[in-house]
């Protein structure tokens, strides 16, 4: 691998390897760019390092201090983000689906949240280049929106949990269809197909799944761009005319400082604003890109509650990835009473996730629930994914209290909105109907989870209302750039890791653009 | 209690080829946890081993799980979760004030310590706790009810469904790598798995599980 | 039995080709190749000869037969081993395949000039157990949720598996129709001409191989480029063979008869590049007990080099006869 000298100022310095940062520092790389890419995790070989346990893999997630509060606090830790290099692409559960078209102009055609400054046809185009690069193994023909090609690999067989989401919804009229899911159907390169583990949301131990780890990541060494492993990022450094010169980042125990002409800032919806908020300077005092006052503000999370019972047959749920199969029925039906859609996908959980849904909905401990965690075999269940509306009170901002780095603790502010309330109870009722019609008795709902985040430094048409323009480019700090689940303006009903490599697959097309006319 | 993978013991998987090499070395380490505490005081550590033995009962067990032990071990190596809810002080704090808080109840409502309390008299204080019913000074603003749902519950359940034990009794195939799972569907079952007791045919299941690396 | 003159194939054809409709005075042995590896023929007397083409060209039809036959003994074998033989008519295909297979043994082995009942029965069993096995596998799809979509073609019951099961069968009956011929007259299966029939029902039998092939090595995202090798030369030769049984002429086809070969040596090589593949899945040989499960189907390729057998064998036919 490439090295840099921290003296030298580099093309781009790079905050975050994941879904956001990845594709960008290996495109920026493969362009001609000099790029590092900063991340606070280790950079795993999986082969070697990858245990099958729950508990061991903790060391993929972002376990750092974090205050959650509001009246519906949300859960961090392995729910949400990743400490390693490829980000939380290296445990997410690697569902890929595209947005709706019209979710790109929500306020406009659908009337609640916001518009997005960037065309749908043109997103059309990168989520086609997104799913070739994580070589989705996906149905041969998707069953809503527009026309879409075929996914590059064939769609995985299905799990037991995967055929009951389909018979539910066969019962029910809906359409479903096999996820399209960016593990391995068959071998790519040096990379085996999936074996059917189940780990996947503890780190993948094969290669299967294409996380940015083991796509982009490769891609950008070859090309030239250096990753800096174990190194956190506390601060951006702006100069008196304004313009960032680089990043103050944490080391073997030292603080560093690399000097770039420009910073991406890839850190997702959490540690985005906190280092810009914590880059505040006298010149910008409420923090870096913040002449809105929206960094940090319109936090939005996935509605992620689910509906669990029991088949009489052996479901054996953790064998597999846990979503082979989705409906997004209600992402594409606008005869409801609430804005936004969602979908649901097929379960399954492990058992310490299991235990925490049994404990967590339903109250269990003692004699109860050790004789209930028996059924672990038998449970089935159906979880969505839905959409939750911006709200300003929605946030992130920054604490007291120091982490280990000796940087500000965030807080996490979360409520839920009487429409998010309302599209809740609609998606419990319908993934209720359809448990029970596959089969299922004892059906109890989980109905306190969330994932996914989204919102912090948004992307709009102007300076007074967001944080970055459609280039992702922040309006008050020409180099300054964000790219990640924070630039979203509205998060739709989908899993977000597609849009966010879609994205910035856009932002390297767009940089190169900008640059080959003198503008960067 | 009714024994539903009889014979099943995810142990004997462990130089099969489900196992790879880190994943023998996390079980092995988490087998050999330190039985003594040492976050805890030893007053901490009665409590907490009473709370333990009272939220996840293994009275009859052979070899029962040391949860207190891997609760002690979390707090001391600090194994953070992530997240904290605004309402509760860091882990180590929460535990130690919650502890206290309980013997505390147990003094003014029993006139006696937690762990000298009957079963059901402690039982009783728990389902209290959970109920956010307990108003003990000792508490210092934590709600008791949070202070269950996010460190009682969790911390201690865990410790049992991340032991081979835990795996074993509810049927799980375990760790998997480098060898995954071929059957994926409905009623079917890997060589390699555990093979659940049908009524009236336990000695089927035991043969199969006896037979499982 | 001892050959009378030694001629070039190509030559005796083109000399013979109005001669009357019974059963080949040129009828044709294969002699021991020549130094060059070119086939050298020998004319025998009439009945003789014709008795001996028919032995030899049902024998060779055993051997094609059996080739399958093995091909789908390990195959369902393992495939109805995932399935845990759940339904007890899943031991059927083991049962028909190894009978099939042993039929076909003895079939080769025996160079009398006649059908032999034990065969006949084996392969009108195993013939039958294919069509019901088809139907079986049909059911099976259409149970599941989605019905006949790509999912249950990709990974239910494959349609096609049992189809070769029905080859086997119905190549080794057409092996004793062959046997069975009456010396004096050309060898005809229910009444049509034995080696146009046997060279439309291989082209048939290959083409329908390659849709399964083509199946799963669409289902394999064709990620290897030899994957693309059963999808092209296989159907060259069911094309060739489908033309050869439309040509009433007895000419020779050296091209088709190299491309069978082709398609036969394809067989092989398949084994070894599923061997190669299994090697591929995580944990390798070393997790075979996972990855002969899940990885490609070593016993499938083999399918083709009964079919491409059973197609040199109808060549060897029309080649022999007037018409």
């Amino acid at each position: 691998m490439r090295q840099f000298e921290e003296a030298d100022a580099v093309d781009f310095v790079v905050v975050g390897t994941g879904a956001g940062g990845a594709p960008l520092i290996a495109g920026l790389a493969e362009a001609g760019f000099s790029v590092v890419g900063l991340d606070a995790g280790p950079f795993f070989r999986p082969l070697e390092d990858f245990a099958s346990d729950e508990t061991a893999q903790r060391q993929v997630f972002w376990t750092d201090e974090r205050i959650v509060d509001g009246a519906n606090p949300i859960v961090m830790g392995d729910n949400n983000s990743g400490k390693a290099v490829g980000g939380s692409t290296v445990h997410f559960a690697m569902v890929s689906l595209r947005f709706r078209p019209e979710w790109f102009k929500a306020r406009t055609l659908l009337g609640y949240g916001a518009d997005w400054p960037i065309d749908w046809q043109e997103i059309w185009e990168y989520y086609g280049r997104a799913e070739r690069l994580l070589a989705i193994s996906g149905p041969v023909t998707y069953p809503w929106g527009p026309p879409r090609p075929a996914y590059p690999y064939r769609e995985h067989q299905l799990n037991g949990a995967a055929e009951v989401l389909a018979r539910g919804c066969e019962a029910m009229g809906l359409a479903w269809t096999p996820t399209p899911i960016a593990t391995l159907s068959a071998p790519r390169g040096d990379a085996h197909p999936c074996v059917y583990r189940g780990f996947c949301r503890v780190g993948c131990s094969t290669n299967a799944k294409q996380s940015q780890l083991v796509t982009s990541i490769p891609r950008a060494i070859r090309a030239g761009a250096e990753i800096r492993d174990l190194a956190m990022v506390g601060r951006i450094e702006v100069d008196e005319a304004g313009r960032a010169t680089g990043v103050h980042y944490l080391r073997q125990g030292r603080w560093r400082f690399q000097r770039a002409r420009n910073v991406i800032v890839a850190g997702y919806a959490i540690e985005t604003p906190r280092l810009l908020l914590n880059s505040a300077n006298a010149q910008f005092p409420e923090g870096l890109a913040n002449s809105s006052g929206l960094v940090g503000k319109y936090l939005m999370t996935q509605s992620n509650q689910a509906v669990f019972g029991k088949m009489d047959q052996e479901v054996r749920s953790y064998k597999a990835p846990p979503s082979l199969t989705v409906t997004e029925h209600w992402n594409y039906c606008d005869e409801k009473d609430f804005f936004g859609g969602y979908c649901w996908m097929a379960q399954g959980p492990l058992p310490i996730e299991w235990v925490n849904v049994l404990t967590g909905s339903k109250g269990l401990w003692g004699r109860a629930l050790r004789e209930e965690m028996k059924d672990y075999n038998h449970q089935v269940g159906l979880k969505m994914v839905g959409e939750m509306l911006p709200d300003p009170r929605n946030q992130v901002t920054l604490t007291d209290e120091l982490d280990q780095y000796g940087l500000p603790v965030p807080r996490i502010t979360y409520s839920w909105g009487d429409n998010d309330k309302a599209m809740i109870a609609h998606a419990l009722d319908q993934m209720q109907m359809g448990l029970e019609a596959a089969g299922a008795r004892d059906v109890f709902r989980q109905e306190n989870d969330t994932c996914h985040l989204y919102g912090t430094a948004r992307m709009g048409f102007d300076p007074e209302t967001s944080v970055v323009d459609a280039d992702c480019r922040s309006w008050d700090i020409p180099n300054l750039w964000i790219c990640d689940g924070s630039i979203f303006p509205t998060c739709g009903g989908v899993n977000p890791s597609l849009t966010i490599v879609a994205l910035s697959l856009r932002t390297v097309d767009r940089i190169k653009a900008l640059a080959s006319r003198g503008d960067l | 209690m009714s024994e539903r993978y009889p014979g099943y013991d995810v142990l004997s998987k462990r130089d099969g080829p489900s196992w790879n090499e880190p994943t023998r070395s996390a079980i092995d380490a988490r087998l050999n946890v330190p039985r003594e505490p040492r976050f805890f005081t030893p007053q901490e550590w009665r409590t907490l081993q009473a709370l333990c033995d009272a939220i996840f009962p293994q009275d009859g067990d052979v070899d029962p799980v040391p949860l207190a032990a891997y609760v002690d071990q979390k707090m001391a190596e600090n194994h953070t979760d992530g997240y904290r809810h605004g309402a509760l002080p860091r882990q180590g704090e929460a535990w130690r004030r919650g502890l206290s808080a309980l013997e505390a109840e147990a003094g003014a409502a029993h006139g006696t310590g937690f762990h000298d309390l009957a079963a059901e008299k402690r039982e009783d204080l728990i389902r209290r706790m959970q109920a956010g019913k307990l108003e003990d000074s000792g508490w210092g603003g934590m709600p008791p009810a949070t202070f269950f749902e996010h460190r009682v519950i969790p911390d201690i359940t865990h410790a049992f469904y991340a032991h081979p034990k835990g795996w074993s009794e509810i049927g799980y195939g375990g760790p998997a790598s480098p060898r995954g799972y071929v059957r994926l569907r409905i009623d079917r079952r890997d060589p390699w798995e555990p093979a659940e007791a049908k009524p009236g045919d336990k000695a089927a299941a035991r043969r199969k599980n006896q037979r499982v690396r | 039995m001892n050959p009378t003159a030694v001629i070039s194939r190509r030559r005796e054809h083109a000399g013979d080709t109005k001669s009357p409709s019974t059963w080949r005075r040129s009828a044709l042995r294969r002699a021991p190749v020549t130094k060059r590896g070119a086939h050298q023929w020998t004319r025998a007397p009439r009945n003789e000869r014709s008795d001996e083409l028919a032995a030899q060209v049902g024998r060779r039809l055993n051997g094609a037969s059996g080739t399958l036959a093995a091909s789908v003994l390990f195959d369902s074998g393992i495939e109805h081993y995932v399935g845990a033989f759940h339904n007890p008519a899943m031991i059927t295909p083991l049962i028909t395949a190894a009978a099939s297979l042993a039929a076909s043994l003895h079939g080769v082995a025996d160079r009398r000039p006649a059908a032999h009942r034990f065969r006949d029965t084996v392969y009108a069993a195993a013939a039958l157990a294919g069509c019901a096995g088809t139907a079986f596998h049909l059911y099976n799809i259409t149970k599941r949720p989605g019905g006949l979509c790509w999912q249950n073609l990709f990974y239910a019951a494959p349609v096609g598996a049992p189809m070769a099961m029905l080859l086997s069968g119905s190549l080794g009956f057409l092996a004793e129709r062959v046997r069975d011929t009456d010396a004096h007259e050309d060898p005809k299966i229910l009444g049509l001409p034995a080696g146009r029939t046997l060279a439309a029902a291989t082209s048939a039998g290959i083409a329908g191989t390659v849709g399964e092939a083509a199946l799963l090595h669409f289902r394999g995202a064709f990620q290897n480029p030899l994957m693309l090798a059963p999808v092209t030369i296989p159907p060259v030769a069911a094309a060739l063979l489908g033309r050869a049984s439309l040509d009433s002429s007895d000419r020779a086809r050296p091209f088709t008869r190299w491309w069978l070969r082709l398609t036969a040596a394809l067989g092989f090589l398949g084994v070894g590049l599923h061997v190669f593949g299994v090697h591929r899945q995580m944990g390798g040989w070393r997790n075979w007990r996972q990855n002969v499960m899940s990885g490609p189907p070593i016993p499938a390729p083999p399918s083709f080099t009964g079919l491409a057998i059973a197609g040199l064998a109808a060549l060897t036919l029309l080649e022999s006869r007037g018409e």
